[in-house]
């Protein structure tokens, strides 16, 4: 069953929440909503459950229009931040719920909570209050009752953000593997940029009540289409540089204070004079050993150990910095002077007015993706160590 | 410095045995009124009074329950006092608990389904009708009795047990109002949500998922409504005129307008006018906490 | 939120309107009607064996009242009352309070047993008083002339000054408990780390209670002692029930005063003058109470 938002408008009070927000949510795939608090993620899940009201716009489900629907009759199944569990109820009881409000007959009832809490490995805390339970026991049990139902789309608000680090990182595999043994369309909402590159089919990048992008991980990662999405995705962040678009030998240049790139490659897309934004990840910079190959200078202000990596804070002057990864064996040494290179086939570049993308054909928001290939098979690194821990 | 010291040996010790003086002198009428019931008539003037009875008797309670008329020693002759009001003690008791249940079970079931309405939905007035509850909690109750009797009297009703319980409501529901408002605010709505998405509808909401959460505030209100309709003079007074109507509180002031007094009666009487709400308090105490705390704080 | 209206299933509004209905409806005849028609019945002259004489007379049951001595005796000695009683419920009230906030073991039977008070019933109270305080045969005249306290009896209900005393008393024992309750429940929630830092600092027992305890209580004192003083100020049953007003009137406090004027003297109108004048006072207590609690709130405190 796919989901079809069309042209969503919400305000709360005088406050706009989602502006003109149009997207598709493609059938049995596991769709991410991301973006920091108060970007409209949450409000655009809870008007798909049918929790809120849609000021303007149309959602669909399949062809069915379903905004005057309520909750009980759109088939959906959610997951709460805080889980929701019934309290006063058994975990026996809760599984059974939505079964027993349907009117399902008790042994019917009775076996596909079995069924269930066998899947999710919760049967010896059937007789047992959501009180008892450990964080980890009441989702399985948040997820059981969504799997009881066999819903058409399943949501989930936040639903690893109460958990402790260990165990988000086992159940954001856990939460994979049962969206693809669900068979449903999983809309998922987060503001942790990780879970969504990890889980996500397509990640719809929110801001301020605006799709910023909506596309597969590999893409909003490899062709961020604004600033927002460059920024937010990825950890360590990209650097930004602010700089201007010079000519040097006729070839367009990228120039700031402390660093310049050459943009010859893009010489269609820019102009002279274009004041613009470069973006190059840790990962794709490098410490190079003499000044001819390096396109920004400094002095390391800082080296982080990362397990696997090491993350070098160059200062370049007046409080600029560039976070460059390098292994972990390298041997860079605090308050040492060191040159970086960047390629400019890896850099990304941004027009300083609009904060869109200048290289590659990407606008913000496609209208009803979905049926587009998942991006030309360019030069971009293969995902690598970056985002993965 | 050494006060400390001393005090940290001693402390314990003293606020313990301040803590049982206190107690005493707190329980000291109640614990009376039990000694002087369960004494025979001869004992009870004795001198010196004995806190403990010598000879214990069970004649009053016996004459309260059985509605036996009670004689009283005039001049070394027993007299009896006719139609004393202990025949009907315990019609009054009876009277007295049907008011009381019935005023609670009306103003638990309509300050419940009103605050439910008024914490899910959106209409005007709905933070304004909480905070007018509770000006009219504090409005005293002799300003509500004398227009509520004129109603009661063009009803027709005066006299009747039934205008007791709609008095009692006008006085016990803005308090329950108040309290079940706190507390359904403080219910997760998320919950809810949850039901509604399994498929229930709100009544179905409000009867599996509402009711039971609610538990601790209703059992708090309730305990406050019944407390105020059992221990109330004033309405009783007011709106009742034959013995056989009357609430406890107003029948027992009754023995004391009589020319003689019998106190041993009388303190069986208060005895056991005051051991329904003091049982069911002390059962339910726990739950007044986790009800009251949700609640009006500074009620 | 609107539903598909079904047969037997209600739309969502349609369950909030319906759910809103009883109250509204109790508490228009309950609530909303008593307090209007006390206000008008204030204005009209009522005789509840006559209603037919019923007139409308403005302001007079005012000018009655006004002119009355008895009511202004009413009012000065309720002032008293309440004064005294406050005083003494608040002072009684953090005390227990403090001794209440301990860790020993079976303070819960304590906290039980020491809100008792609450819950009886005042006539019961007020018949143990009358028969405690009884001048012949009552307990404590016994134990007060055998300890050597006193020498003569005190006749508790029978002179002006000590019937005043005796309901204070009564006042005191019943209500102190709301005060403990309130206070405790302010102890509780003192950070225990205020004490550690002021123990560290060097603060013996006595400034730590100044400095740490009681501007942790001010404010929750501030808005039970107005609270209490609404309260007092218009309570019936604990003076009427143990003197009945007397001896004569020297007990007589507002509440008093209208119950007299109704149905003794059959003067409803009076009566409900006085309640209206009860109630104007009951307001500038409440602007008072929610300018103090608003200040409480703003402290950081509930």
């Amino acid at each position: 069953m796919d989901v079809s938002l069309e042209v969503i408008n919400k305000s709360f009070g005088s406050v706009r929440v989602l502006k003109d927000v149009s997207l598709k949510f493609p059938s049995r795939k596991f769709v991410t909503l991301l973006g920091p608090s108060g970007c409209g993620k949450t409000t655009l899940l809870r008007m798909i459950a049918g929790l809120e009201t849609v000021d303007s716009g149309i959602i669909r489900f399949g062809e069915k229009v379903v905004n005057r629907l309520a909750p009980r009759d759109r088939n959906i199944a959610m997951v709460f931040q805080s889980y929701a569990l019934y309290p006063q109820m058994s975990v026996g009881q809760n599984l059974a719920y939505g079964l027993r409000v349907r009117g399902t007959p008790k042994e019917a009832r009775a076996a596909a909570v079995e069924r269930v809490a066998r899947i999710l490995e919760i049967e010896h805390l059937l007789d047992r209050r959501p009180a008892q339970l450990s964080g980890g026991q009441r989702q399985r049990v948040a997820l059981g009752r969504a799997m009881v139902r066999k819903p058409d789309i399943f949501l989930m608000d936040e639903p690893l953000s109460n958990l402790d680090a260990r165990l988000r990182i086992t159940m954001r595999a856990e939460l994979r593997r049962f969206h693809l043994d669900l068979g449903a369309t999983t809309v998922y909402v987060t503001h942790d940029q990780l879970e969504a590159m990890t889980m996500s089919d397509h990640v719809a990048v929110m801001n301020g009540g605006i799709v910023q992008q909506f596309g597969s991980p590999a893409e909003v990662y490899g062709r961020p289409a604004n600033l927002f999405v460059a920024g937010f995705i990825g950890s360590p962040p990209m650097n930004l540089i602010h700089g201007a678009v010079e000519l040097e030998n006729g070839a367009p240049t990228f120039a700031s204070e402390h660093a310049r790139v050459s943009l010859r490659h893009l010489a269609n897309r820019v102009h002279a004079g274009q004041r613009v934004v470069l973006g190059a990840r840790p990962q794709d910079l490098r410490l190079v050993p003499s000044a001819a190959e390096g396109n920004a200078h400094g002095r390391v202000w800082v080296v982080e150990l990362v397990g696997s990596e090491k993350l070098v804070d160059v200062d370049l002057g007046d409080k600029r910095r560039l976070t460059v990864q390098v292994r972990a064996d390298a041997p860079v040494l605090e308050d040492e002077a060191v040159h970086v290179g960047i390629d400019p086939h890896d850099v990304h570049v941004f027009d300083a007015e609009t904060a869109q993308r200048v290289s590659g054909r990407e606008s913000a928001v496609p209208p009803f993706p979905g049926s587009e290939p998942l991006g030309r098979r360019e030069h971009f690194r293969p995902i690598a160590t970056s985002w993965r821990d | 410095m050494s006060w400390e010291i001393l005090w940290r040996h001693t402390g314990r010790g003293v606020i313990f045995v301040a803590l049982c003086g206190l107690t005493f002198v707190v329980c000291f009428p109640l614990v009376w009124a039990l000694s002087t019931s369960l004494k025979p008539k001869s004992e009870i003037f004795a001198t010196p009074p004995t806190l403990v009875p010598k000879a214990p008797t069970f004649e009053n309670y016996a004459a309260l329950v059985t509605g036996r008329p009670q004689y009283f020693q005039s001049g070394g002759q027993q007299v009896d006092t006719g139609a004393t009001p202990a025949q009907f003690f315990t019609r009054w008791f009876l009277n007295s608990l049907l008011v009381t249940l019935g005023s609670t079970v009306i103003s638990i079931v309509v300050s419940t389904l009103a605050a439910y309405s008024l914490t899910r939905f959106r209409y005007w007035g709905r933070t304004f009708v909480p905070y007018f509850s509770l000006l009219g909690y504090m409005v005293p109750s002799i300003i509500f009795v004398f227009p509520l009797f004129l109603m009661m009297v063009r009803l027709e009703l005066t006299d009747t047990l039934l205008s007791l319980v709609l008095g009692y409501v006008s006085i016990t529901l803005p308090f329950c109002m108040w309290l079940m408002w706190a507390f359904m605010r403080s219910i997760p709505i998320e919950i809810e949500e949850a039901a509604l998405v399994d498929g229930a509808t709100r009544l179905q909401v409000f009867r599996d998922v509402v009711l039971p959460t609610a538990l601790p505030g209703i059992i708090a209100a309730a305990i406050f409504a019944m407390i105020v309709s059992w221990n109330d003079y004033l309405f009783g007074r007011v709106f009742l005129n034959s013995l056989d109507n009357l609430t406890l509180t107003v029948g027992v002031m009754l023995f004391f307008e009589g020319t003689h007094v019998d106190w041993g009666l009388l303190m069986a009487a208060c005895v056991l006018m005051t051991v329904p709400m003091a049982s069911l308090f002390m059962g339910l105490q726990r739950h007044l906490v986790a009800g009251f705390g949700a609640g009006a704080v500074k009620g | 939120m609107a539903t598909r209206f079904r047969r037997f299933t209600l739309s969502d509004q349609a369950v909030g309107v319906l759910f809103m209905v009883p109250f509204v409806l109790t508490a228009l005849f309950f609530m909303v009607y008593p307090i209007v028609e006390a206000v008008r019945m204030a204005f009209f002259s009522y005789n509840p064996l006559r209603p037919d004489l019923s007139a409308f007379v403005g302001l007079s049951n005012f000018s009655y009242i006004f002119d009355d001595q008895l009511f202004w005796t009413s009012f000065w000695q309720a002032t008293v009352w309440t004064g005294f009683s406050i005083v003494f419920q608040t002072l009684f009230g953090v005390a227990i309070a403090l001794l209440l906030h301990q860790a020993l073991p079976g303070i819960a039977i304590f906290r039980g047993l020491l809100l008792f008070p609450y819950i009886v019933p005042t006539v019961v109270i007020a018949l143990i008083w009358r028969w405690i305080f009884n001048p012949e045969i009552g307990v404590v005249n016994y134990a007060l002339l055998a300890s050597g306290v006193i020498s003569e009896r005190i006749y508790w209900l029978s002179t002006p000054e000590m019937a005043m005393a005796s309901t204070i008393m009564l006042n005191v024992w019943k209500y102190t408990p709301f005060v403990v309750i309130c206070v405790l429940a302010r102890l509780q929630s003192v950070p225990l780390e205020l004490y550690d830092a002021a123990k560290v600092d060097g603060a013996g027992v006595i400034r730590r209670f100044a400095d740490v305890t009681l501007p942790q209580l001010k404010e929750v004192l501030i808005v039970v002692v107005v609270f209490r003083t609404i309260w007092t100020f218009n309570k019936f049953e604990e003076i009427y029930l143990l003197t009945k007003g007397g001896p004569g009137t020297s007990t007589f406090n507002l509440a008093v005063y209208a119950f007299e004027q109704s149905i003794a003297n059959l003067k409803l109108g009076v009566g409900a003058a006085t309640g209206v004048i009860m109630m104007i006072m009951l307001s500038v207590g409440s602007v008072i109470y929610l300018r103090s609690a608003g200040f409480a709130r703003e402290e950081g405190h509930g």
